[in-house]
């Protein structure tokens, strides 16, 4: 797991449920915007990810020798611009090849099914899985 | 109106011609009772952390999974920690409950419907929800208020009037007994087991029960005023489209029993339909079950 991501789950582990939500919470208010370059790419529905149930794009891209990842996520859905806003500093400069390998269970070490409940995972999980495929094709 | 409103003007609640209008209130009312000591607004939202981005002042939050459902069995909660969730929101015999939530009120037409299990009076529901009070652009504030622990005394859960089971869903469907599925209609075909841009939650089967008529949920709410249509159009979608008889039995469902929840309160409420059950088992149970009919 890429260093920073693994000090956040770390954080995250040693936190209570409350705690976790506010951390997440916290996290929403950070996502910062989309480049102005993906927003036509954004508009025409390019890069969303489709089992959320909000509308979502995330933009994975090389700079230097590491990854950024850029998303947009509706204010109306603080969890998951919350949670994309932790996965984009999480992954951020991480090599593609730490970015395919994140753990599929990284929703459960972050203690976040318990905090959020099963019915809201699948959204979350399908983002790792487009984040984890993404950087596989680059 | 004297806000700084984006929002279309929607026809006042006592003139849409419901059954049953004193279950809604409008933003415009709700602004008047900020302060009523006597009302206290709750907000129910899809998202966990919406409430926190800023709410309604005044308002405390129920959430549908960590509030409402049991943290182990798949079921609502029992009478002794639905009591306690209330005291604890500072509600009491007396008081004036109105819910409001995202998603044309979705969530907050479904914690509607679980209080009515614990037969929970003077409930109310804000017509035009969340979005409707954000877009007339009324005070919202992130300061979560405490009040002092509420008195009320719930009473038993009580399953029978308004919520139905597996088993008696299926003597409903053997008898031809009328059945609402309000699902989008691609999950309603079988073409998908989840609702559009929804994740898959685990059915193994796609279709509906047999003989469901497909009435799509949100369609009982114009989407420019997020406020429910007046009876008038509900009536000409629900029995004049449809051919639902307001005298009949009625089981709506959809795929967890929460988009069910918000035509069971148009329906009862607003149309005046004598008997009406909410399916909560609904596809997730009925799409996974061993030997239960399906039509596609």
């Amino acid at each position: 797991m890429p260093a920073t991501l693994d000090k956040i789950v770390s954080r995250f582990k040693s936190a209570d449920k409350q705690t976790r939500l506010e951390l997440l919470l916290d996290y929403s208010k950070k996502l910062p915007s989309l480049p102005e370059r993906f927003q036509q790419a954004r508009d025409h529905g390019f890069n969303r990810v489709p089992e959320c149930q909000s509308p979502v794009f995330l933009f994975l891209e090389r700079e230097g020798t590491g990854l950024v990842l850029h998303a947009d996520a509706p204010r109306e859905a603080p969890t998951v611009r919350g949670f994309v806003a932790l996965l984009a500093k999480g992954i951020q400069g991480a090599t593609p090849g730490e970015a395919a390998a994140l753990p599929g269970d990284l929703l459960d070490q972050l203690g976040l099914s318990e905090a959020l409940g099963m019915t809201r995972m699948h959204g979350l999980t399908a983002m790792i899985g487009r984040v984890k495929r993404m950087a596989g094709e680059l | 109106m004297t806000t700084a409103s984006s929002a279309p003007q929607a026809p006042p609640i006592e003139s849409r011609g419901y059954a049953r209008p004193e279950v809604l209130v409008s933003t415009e009312w709700v602004a008047g009772h900020l302060k009523d000591p006597a009302v206290r607004l709750v907000e129910s939202d899809e998202d966990l952390l919406l409430y926190e981005t800023g709410h309604i002042p005044g308002a405390v939050k129920i959430d549908w999974v960590t509030d409402l459902n049991d943290p182990v069995q798949r079921d609502y909660l029992d009478r002794t920690r639905f009591q306690a969730l209330l005291r604890a929101r500072g509600i009491n015999a007396d008081t004036t409950i109105v819910f409001y939530g995202d998603k044309n009120n979705w969530w907050a037409t479904y914690a509607f419907w679980v209080f009515r299990l614990f037969g929970v009076e003077k409930l109310k529901v804000m017509d035009g929800g969340r979005a409707r009070w954000v877009d007339e652009g009324r005070p919202m504030n992130t300061e979560v208020p405490a009040y002092p622990a509420g008195t009320i005394t719930v009473a038993e859960r009580n399953d029978s009037a308004i919520r139905s089971f597996r088993n008696e869903v299926l003597a409903h469907v053997q008898g031809r007994g009328q059945l609402v599925d309000v699902r989008s209609p691609e999950e309603y075909t079988g073409q998908r087991m989840h609702m559009p841009d929804y994740p898959n939650e685990g059915a193994l089967r796609g279709g509906h029960i047999p003989g469901a008529r497909s009435i799509p949920w949100a369609r009982a709410v114009n989407p420019d005023t997020h406020c429910f249509r007046p009876a008038s159009e509900l009536k000409q979608l629900y029995q004049e489209e449809q051919g639902l008889s307001p005298d009949k039995e009625t089981i709506a469902y959809c795929r967890i029993g929460e988009r069910s929840s918000h035509s069971w309160f148009a329906l009862t409420y607003l149309l005046g339909f004598r008997d009406v059950k909410n399916y909560d088992g609904s596809w997730t149970e009925w799409g996974n079950a061993v030997r239960l009919p399906i039509e596609k």
